[in-house]
């Protein structure tokens, strides 16, 4: 078939197939900003424009790095906060992939829970916290119940509204090929809802680190917010600033992670096809 | 497929001669038909009766309730009066596949994959064998967003033919390709058709494609048959010959027919169509 070769070319290694310097060029490129910023940043603060009281110099942040790491101090906390992350986003992930499936796929759920549960999506998450330290005090479980609740309605809206969206032709002809229930559903209406709810995980991943953040500043005695606020207690803007630096790189970890996982369960999708 | 044909009872001749099998067609028989479609009445009373292997075409303006009546054959419309039953008896389940304007393949399955829906792995060398039947055995584990139209539509066929249909629907499964690509379909379809010998109802916008492929054309106008016209032609069928012509402009004129008593009467002397027929 010749169409069929022409549509064959991936699409996308165009750019940077090129000669050796401007594939260098087109790698640096996103970085550029970054580095001429801390440069800027370095001579400011070694100048003395930029008082280390408001602002420490990215040596000073780094030497603060180095000395956290090597005491072990740095990596028990990145732990203890990953861990709370992550069970907190299996659990709210999990509830809210649970109920999504349901109310999209049962119509009677849909009209028992839906609006229950637009209600309170609409209470700003935080607006609970008072409430949040009464019942679960200040211990694991209410930083747990925070970040549960944050992940959960991006998850639950997108599951949902995946379901619902599934391309009606593809359902109808699956019923005329006499798929079963059980079948339509794992083969046509799973596969169909998961762009969106991968579009859910993407943004409650967001929510999970800002919904752990406000938890370990109220109250934590360890975890990147506990070390944020107590360097704090001393001053110790190097310390914050590397508690700050280390939300982001946990951040653009888990979005990469997010972004591996559509690569790999949707690589039939048209935009993945330069990867076949 | 050279072999001349003068009529219906000729080609069943021909048929049984051939020693090909006519009973994996099953017939259809649709009675006294009613569907409404959201208050509106598509077809009203409605009567036709297919006997097994035949190609029929059903052709008539969008919106006259041709593709209705065959979701209604398959079961995907519900029917307010009448009758639909496919097979001699009412005992037995005959298979019946239907094929899409657009090809309706699940994007995250491959090709071959899409092709054997439903069935178990035991049945991918048979899914291998039809996919190969369309031209298509060396695209079997690409993904179906990497095929071009045509070659989707062809995947579509493949997917039908698997299970060895007695009856296949075909709702308007060219409407979306390039002359070129219809052309070869058309062949592709009447070829398999041919050889196996399952009953085929086509629903079509193009008169043309209707009289190439069909034994039989159906005109639908007003919920009702207004043409029900056999195609004595031989095949395969030459497009530019004079009877294909008459054939098809024949078709043409009828259905035009109905747009002239539709708007006024100063328009239709215009087009000078009344005296036709």
């Amino acid at each position: 078939m010749s169409a069929g070769a022409m549509v064959d070319v991936p699409r996308g290694r165009t750019l940077a197939s090129g000669n050796g310097i401007a594939n260098i060029a087109e790698r640096a490129l996103p970085w550029l900003v970054p580095i001429a910023l801390l440069i800027v940043w370095q001579w400011a603060s070694s100048t003395g424009r930029l008082p280390s009281r408001f602002l420490p110099s990215p040596r000073a942040i780094l030497k603060s790095f180095v000395e956290l790491r090597s005491s072990g101090e740095l990596w028990t906390h990145v732990r203890v906060s990953t861990e709370r992350a992550l069970s907190g986003f299996a659990v709210g992930g999990g509830l809210g992939l649970i109920l999504g499936l349901l109310t999209g796929s049962f119509r009677w759920v849909e009209t028992l829970l839906d609006t229950t549960l637009q209600m309170i999506r609409n209470i700003p998450a935080l607006a609970l916290i008072p409430l949040v330290i009464l019942w679960f005090g200040i211990d694991e479980s209410a930083k747990l119940f925070l970040v549960a609740l944050g992940v959960f309605f991006p998850i639950y809206i997108n599951t949902f509204h995946g379901i619902q969206s599934v391309d009606r032709g593809l359902l109808e002809m699956g019923r005329s090929y006499g798929l079963s229930r059980w079948a339509l559903y794992r083969e046509v209406i799973l596969p169909g809802a998961l762009p969106s709810i991968l579009v859910g995980v993407r943004f409650s991943l967001g929510f999970m680190w800002v919904m752990l953040i406000v938890a370990e500043t109220i109250s934590a005695r360890s975890g990147i917010g506990y070390m944020t606020m107590n360097a704090r207690e001393f001053m110790q803007t190097d310390v914050m600033v590397v508690g700050i630096l280390l939300y982001a790189l946990l951040g653009k970890l888990a979005d990469l992670l997010s972004k591996g996982l559509e690569r790999y369960w949707l690589r039939w999708h048209p935009a993945h096809q330069s990867a076949r | 497929m050279s072999t001349v044909f003068a009529s219906r009872e000729q080609l069943k001749r021909q048929i049984l001669a051939e020693g090909r099998q006519y009973s994996r067609g099953v017939p259809v028989s649709i009675r006294q038909v009613s569907i409404a479609l959201g208050g509106r009445t598509v077809l009203k009373d409605f009567d036709v009766e297919i006997p097994s292997c035949e190609f029929v075409a059903v052709v008539g303006r969008s919106g006259c309730g041709k593709s209705t009546l065959l979701r209604s054959i398959i079961g995907l419309e519900t029917l307010q009066e009448g009758a639909i039953s496919i097979g001699r008896n009412a005992q037995s389940r005959p298979d019946v596949r239907i094929m899409f304007q657009d090809s309706r393949l699940l994007p995250w399955k491959r090709v071959l994959q899409n092709v054997a829906l439903g069935l178990d792995s035991s049945f991918t060398p048979q899914a291998e064998r039809v996919l190969a039947q369309v031209g298509l055995a060396d695209r079997a584990h690409d993904w179906p967003a990497t095929l071009s139209g045509g070659q989707r539509q062809r995947v579509a066929l493949a997917r039908a033919l698997v299970h060895d249909p007695s009856l296949l629907l075909l709702d308007e499964p060219l409407g979306a390709l390039d002359a070129l690509t219809r052309i070869e379909m058309q062949e592709l379809i009447e070829k398999i058709w041919w050889n196996r010998g399952f009953t085929a109802v086509l629903v079509t916008h193009d008169v043309a494609e209707a009289i190439t492929l069909a034994d039989r054309v159906i005109l639908i106008e007003g919920g009702g048959v207004a043409l029900d016209l056999f195609v004595d032609l031989p095949r395969p069928r030459a497009r530019g010959s004079a009877r294909f012509a008459a054939m098809e402009d024949r078709i043409l004129q009828r259905v035009l027919q109905h747009r002239a008593s539709a708007i006024d009467e100063a328009k239709a002397r215009v087009n000078g169509n009344e005296e036709v027929r």
